[in-house]
């Protein structure tokens, strides 16, 4: 036997398995496809090999709530911290952990609780606070992960980590990997749709288009934003005096004199230049039906409450969700900005929760009632959450709090999550993870599992090595898989 | 010129043989002799050093196969490589077992060899296992010149077009080779028409002028091709277009990033490289200015300013940022950065382990970024995107300078408009381009002259004007000179009022500590000082080539004598200690003229990277580079004077699909076009481009709310009107957390981009078809053809005249009677469509700001507006032909 002759051969296995470090499979796959970046076309099919295995989802539908909302307030209760109202952190909760610029001068870190009541929700009785009522009505339908941790602590950091894996900007996000993985469900609509809302405060903080960026994807990949204002895709409406009809004889007279010339040339990129316009005119036509509502029933729109009625309300773009889950739109990414009560907390968090409660929850049903929640995967959450301690002051009525990375919570429901349960704990104070923790990195492998992708098998070659959005990190988070 | 080719007659008994066994490829042809660099190398790097390379932290069996001593070692009886016997090589029976728990790589790793690369490895073996390092760290050598055979592999021209082509082109020589090697032919020469486009494309990102494509088709001397790449190699636009991918490589923006994405002016940076590329300076001064022009002797401010380079990172100024955070990041990114451009190597990598494949510890990274860990930026941000170290230019003395410049240049402008106004008579108070004699004027003068008022004009410009009015009116010409005098005076005063960032060096400098996975609070207790990366450098303390473990115990803490700073590095990185300054640099020229470069990784030159596909080629032209003293205009022109070059991109479809990358170079280059220089292309066609060169940046057309989307109303995005809404792409203001919606699949200007994709979506169609730049771009064409009123024509013949005028003016040819036929249908049925609907017509008419003739007919400029929109957006006009 060969196997003893350099050293164990488990040593390795077992190195390898635990970093997963493989070449992996669609990466070999790819080696037999045409080069994406040489060839300009873009397959819409999935890389050889893919799914993995069978899909729970077919979808994702992200309502990302940018700023870090907080835990503690929302989906974390902790009474220990009224008990203990203006008492220090403990040292011993705190060990050592690096706080943000902004409260590092602070003399002291004041416990601060919630002034927010907590309620049993569902027939599952998994804790949501006043905060979120139409939350926790369908808390049945839900999966509360509790045993959130990142590693990064200020903003562009966590949201880039939280959407590309990473925390430094250039990374492919999230739905460019699905799009590059599992290619298009239809024709007409991009693979990978982006929707920000606009907050009632039109507050926030700065969003980048990097975040749905492709990296060093192909930029095919990358996530096409839907603007609420203005052409709902840059560029879409044809220009005043340019009819549709004159359009479609201006693409044939393209397509016409582009074939004469592929006669001449022989390039069969042609013939790709020709489809790319002929998608740009499906567009043309897809998009504004996609965004036109006059079709919906009064009592769906009255679901999403009454802000569904303005244009680029987080109401209106989890109504549009729905309506792009239903066109085969593969990777559906909602933001809503306004989370970062450092102060204030106390008036800002309402009105934000306002905003997204109603809707989110809408949401939620109404997929589920036309049998979409099944294969489609809502997740909802922020970056980071907020800290135990005060920002400036402890005060029963008016607070604020800081960033906080080594706890925080959100949500997930459908396709094959587990439903009605409350995953994960935190300690007394919501300070530290002390139960089935879940990383990030965790919970992108989870969403790639339930899209059929194995996260360590979904790879591309760059700069001389395999990237994948989990790193070398990442486990799936098998608790909560029904 | 030192790119000729010399001494090519010469005999060399045995190369093409040895080009031929080199040309294979790994496996299939390798049967002569498998190079060890080139073929086995890549072999183990990718399927092996993951476990038993230069990672320390990562090695399993204590055996690293990238190490003679590995490679060669015996242990407990058994021996990895056996010279001459594979039966005896563990590491041939390992590849080669059937056995699950034998076989390497381990199933489980999900890399399986393929039988043709077990094939090299068995050959190698056989061969003797002859040892090397990985090619890109070897010295390039420079490779004597295949000669090729009248009547054998060299084409000869049928007849004589353009040039006596007495002597070949190298790169000709390199190229064919390896084509006959294959049992290919060269395509034929391009048609002088497709060229013309092609180098003026590549050399100056704007298409050929009417007048430039009638001069060169009616030139028949030998050396008319010549001459006009000389022409556009001297031309100002020359380095706008080169500057373009120099911004991508050096992330330029004009703002931070980041939340809050305030404001920079790093402008005069970007002047800077225009300038420098126009004067051709040489590389290896373009590096050391770049790098390290501050701690230059006697500096200058220009030098001060090119320094600006490694200050065109992002920067984050967020509220809860540490400071340090910020800080340790930022100089991550210029050791990144220098790494990615000087040296084609992954070191990020080596930032938090040593690196996987190539032999850089994680002290060699630290080294690098201990001489980028000296200057006086703190990661605080209080200057809004103005962050310290900034030269601030605007002493009282330029103030008064850009004074007197301005009133010289009124007073002369005076002069001007005055001479003008007799010679080029028009009506009282209307721009001269009303005048017929200046609107005829060749050349960019009708936009560049003709159209400015004497005080607008610029150096561009007038530099054109000058020759131009030389001989017909030598006392124009004189009074134009001092305009350009006065112009030049007043530019060079005004580009001086300004704050821009630049680099500096601290007195007491910093210590720097390896950091524990790159985390800037997570100090390591190994000192580290400033070094070229040791498995390169000869002076440098050794520490690439032991282990990682073993160049941490070595670290005293003792300053060495020679702690390198940025100038030392600047200078070591053009040395020729390093064997990739010159590799990288001539990769990423043909990259930009064939798409894609020898080394397909442009970004990777290490184990990892792909093989070149040219490597005797890429080393004479990096030797070449070097001997002609770093001089990028003659590289350039020694690219595109060769036949390879001038070769038609036309191909059959089974060629094509050979060789769909065009990687053998049977043909000539045929890409779409990098999306700015498709705007850039719209706006010349129509005559509607303003070569105003320098300067803030421009705010052309964006659909509304964009910025304040992204930064929810905290920057509203003001418009530039008139001029600026035609100056060159390279001027228009980039925002960076949303770069002008104007460009596809552009670099993000974020970090460091050598090689930027090309894809293909309809948002880009959408873009071309909508976009207002390019709607007005067809508006005024239309305007321009319909200007263009024979004489003695039936309406039919004018039609046919114009239609001909639209479609060369962007695609530098006549169109075919097929294509012409397709056109005129188009014509007839816009005609009577827009009669139809005289609002639309009147929409399409005027669209864009700029202005139209009042007389024009709204229907028939409707008409040929849209018909010029169909011509913008062919594919040829799309592509590089």
């Amino acid at each position: 036997m060969a196997c003893n002759r350099y050293e164990a051969v488990h040593t390795r296995r077992e190195f390898l398995a635990q970093a997963g470090l493989g070449v992996g499979a669609a990466a070999l796959a790819q080696l037999f496809r045409p080069d994406v970046f040489a060839a300009t076309s873009v397959p819409p099919v999935p890389l050889g090999g893919l799914p993995h295995f069978p899909a729970k989802a077919k979808r994702v539908i992200c309502l990302f709530q940018s700023g870090g909302p907080s835990h503690l307030d929302l989906l974390d209760p902790k009474p220990l911290l009224s008990e203990r109202f203006n008492e220090d952190l403990p040292d011993s909760v705190r060990r050592g952990q690096r706080i943000t610029g902004m409260v590092a001068a602070q003399a002291r870190l004041a416990l601060q609780p919630s002034k927010f009541g907590f309620q049993r929700g569902g027939k599952c009785g998994t804790e949501i606070s006043d905060l979120l009522p139409y939350t926790r009505a369908i808390a049945d339908e839900l999966c509360v992960v509790r045993s959130m941790h990142t590693e990064a602590i200020n903003h562009d950091p966590a949201i880039t980590f939280f959407q590309s894996g990473s925390q430094l900007p250039g990374r492919p996000s999230m739905g460019a990997w699905v799009d590059y993985g599992l290619g298009r469900l239809n024709e007409n609509l991009p693979s990978f749709v982006v929707l920000v809302s606009v907050n009632a405060k039109r507050s926030g903080q700065g969003l980048l288009a990097r975040l749905w960026g492709s990296g060093f994807l192909p930029s095919a990949h990358q996530g096409v934003q839907f603007r609420s204002a203005g052409e709902p895709v840059l560029y879409l409406n044809d220009v005043p005096g340019v009819s549709r009809e004159r359009r479609r004889r201006m693409l044939d007279g393209i397509a016409e004199l582009n074939r004469l010339q592929q006669a001449q040339s022989g390039d069969p990129e042609i013939e790709t230049r020709i489809n790319q316009f002929e998608m740009a005119y499906r567009m043309q036509a897809s998009v504004p039906e996609l965004m036109a509502l006059e079709n919906e029933p009064a009592h769906v729109l009255e679901s999403y409450g009454s802000s569904v009625n303005t244009p680029g309300s987080f109401a209106r773009n989890c109504l549009l969700a729905r309506r792009l889950a239903e066109r085969g739109v593969r990777f559906i990414q909602l933001y809503h900005r306004d989370w970062d009560h450092h102060g204030g907390l106390h008036d800002s968090l309402p009105a934000i929760a306002r905003d997204v409660d109603q809707p989110s929850a809408a949401l939620v049903s109404d997929l589920k009632q036309r049998g979409l929640l099944d294969d489609t995967l809502v997740i909802w959450g922020g970056e980071f959450g907020r800290t135990p301690y005060a920002q400036g002051a402890a005060n029963r009525e008016k607070y604020g709090r800081d960033h906080h990375g080594k706890a925080f919570s959100l949500w997930m429901a459908g396709a094959g999550v587990k439903r009605g349960i409350a995953y994960g704990a935190t300690d007394e104070f919501g300070f530290n993870v002390i139960e089935k923790p879940v990383h990030i990195h965790d919970l992108q492998a989870t969403i790639l599992h339930q899209l059929g992708i194995d996260h360590e098998r979904l790879t591309y070659r760059f700069q001389g090595r395999q990237f994948r959005l989990t790193d070398v990190h990442g486990e799936v988070v098998k608790g909560i898989l029904a | 010129m030192r790119f000729l080719p010399k001494n090519n007659v010469r005999a060399v008994p045995g190369l093409l043989t040895l080009a031929f066994a080199l040309a294979g490829g790994a496996g299939a042809r390798a049967a002569e002799a498998v190079d060890f660099s080139r073929q086995v190398m890549p072999i183990l790097s990718d399927a092996c050093f993951r476990c038993h390379g230069p990672d320390a932290g990562t090695r399993e069996a204590d055996l690293r196969l990238d190490l003679r001593e590995g490679l060669f070692r015996t242990k407990n009886d058994v021996t990895v490589v056996v010279p001459g016997k594979p039966e005896e090589s563990e590491l041939f029976l390992r590849i080669s077992s059937e056995h699950e728990d034998e076989v390497m790589p381990p199933r489980e790793s999900n890399r399986q060899l393929k039988p043709a690369e077990i094939d090299v490895l068995k050959k190698w073996i056989s061969s003797g296992a002859p040892w090397g390092t990985h090619w890109a760290f070897s010295p390039p050598v420079r490779p004597a010149v295949p000669v090729l055979q009248e009547g054998g592999t060299v084409r000869q021209r049928e007849t004589v077009t353009l040039e006596p082509r007495a002597r070949v082109n190298p790169i000709d020589a390199f190229v064919r080779t390896k084509l006959a090697t294959l049992g290919l032919k060269p395509a034929a020469e391009a048609d002088r028409a497709a060229l013309l486009r092609r180098v003026s494309l590549d050399l100056t990102g704007l298409p050929p002028t009417p007048a430039e494509l009638e001069t060169f088709l009616t030139d028949r001397a030998p050396d008319a091709y010549e001459r006009v790449v000389d022409r556009l190699l001297a031309s100002p636009r020359y380095g706008e277009r080169w500057a373009w991918d120099w911004l991508d490589i050096a992330r330029y923006s004009d703002t931070n990033g980041f939340q809050g994405d305030p404001e920079r002016t790093m402008w005069p940076w970007r002047d800077w490289v225009v300038n420098a590329l126009n004067a051709n300076m040489p590389y290896d001064q373009f590096t050391i200015e770049q790098l390290a022009g501050d701690l230059l002797p006697n500096v200058t401010r220009e030098q001060k300013i090119a320094s600006g380079f490694h200050r065109n990172n992002m920067f984050n100024g967020e509220g809860g940022r540490i400071a340090e955070e910020t800080r340790v990041e930022n100089v991550f990114d210029r050791v990144d950065t220098t790494a990615t451009v000087w040296l084609g190597l992954t070191f990020t990598c080596a930032r938090c382990h040593d690196h996987k494949f190539d032999p850089i510890t994680q002290k060699d990274y630290y080294a690098l970024y201990d001489i980028f860990n000296q200057m006086s930026e703190t990661g605080r941000n209080q200057g809004g995107g103005q962050i310290p170290p900034v030269m601030d230019m605007s002493t009282a003395e330029e103030k008064e300078r850009l004074k007197k410049t301005n009133a010289r240049l009124d007073e002369i402008a005076k002069e001007v408009v005055a001479f003008e106004l007799i010679k080029f008579p028009r009506p009282e108070g209307k721009p001269l381009i009303d005048s017929p004699e200046a609107a005829q004027l060749p050349g960019n003068l009708p936009a560049t002259h003709a159209k400015v008022e004497p005080r607008r004009r610029n150096a561009n410009g007038l530099l054109e004007a000058i020759p131009h009015f030389r001989e017909t009116d030598p006392a124009y010409a004189d009074l134009l000179q001092k305009h350009l005098d006065a112009v030049r005076a007043r530019d060079n005063a005004n580009t001086r009022i300004t704050r821009v960032m630049i680099m500096d060096q601290i007195a007491e400098p910093r210590e720097t500590f390896i950091l524990n996975k790159g985390n800037y609070e997570a100090k390591t207790d190994v000192q580290v000082f400033g070094a070229a990366p040791g498995f390169l450098s000869k002076t440098a303390p050794r520490s690439g080539t032991l282990s990682g473990d073993e160049s941490l115990a070595n670290a005293t803490g003792a300053v060495p004598p020679a702690r390198m700073n940025r100038l030392d590095l600047a200078r070591w990185l053009v040395s020729e200690e390093n064997p990739l300054v010159a590799r990288t640099a001539v990769n990423r020229a043909w990259q930009a003229f064939f798409g894609t470069g020898f080394v397909k990784t442009a970004e990777d030159f290490g184990m990892q990277s792909e093989p070149p596909s040219h490597p005797e080629l890429l080393d004479w032209l990096a030797t070449e580079f070097v001997a002609s003293g770093w001089d990028m205009k003659a590289l350039h022109r020694s690219i595109v004077t060769s036949a390879t070059y001038r070769q038609t991109s036309r191909a059959t479809a089974e060629q094509h699909e050979r060789d769909p990358e065009n990687r053998l170079l049977a043909r000539g280059p045929r890409f779409r076009l990098p999306s700015w220089m498709i705007r850039d292309q719209a706006l010349a066609a129509a005559g509607l481009l303003v070569e105003f060169a320098g300067g803030p940046a421009v705010r052309p057309y964006q659909p509304a709310g964009i910025w304040e989307e992204a930064t929810f109303g905290k920057k509203t995005y003001q418009q530039d009107h008139g001029d600026a809404l035609y100056r060159r792409s390279l001027y228009v203001f980039w925002r960076r957390i949303v770069g002008p919606t104007t460009f596809f699949d552009a670099g993000a200007r974020q970090v460091c981009t050598v090689k930027v994709a090309r894809t293909n979506t309809p948002l880009h169609a959408l873009v071309t078809l909508n976009d207002p730049v390019y709607v007005e771009a067809a508006r005024v064409l239309a305007q321009r053809v319909i200007a263009q009123t024979p004489e003695n024509m039936t309406p039919a013949e004018t039609d046919e005249a114009r239609v001909e005028a639209a479609f060369r003016l962007p695609t530098a040819r006549l169109p075919k009677p097929q294509e012409k036929h397709v056109l005129l249908a188009r014509l007839a049925k816009l005609r009577g469509q827009f009669a139809a609907d005289g609002a639309a017509a009147q929409n399409l008419a005027t669209a864009g700001e700029a202005p139209r003739p009042e007389a024009l007919e709204p229907v028939e400029h409707a008409a040929w507006t849209a018909l010029c929109s169909l011509i913008l957006n062919l594919d040829e006009v799309l592509s590089k032909e």
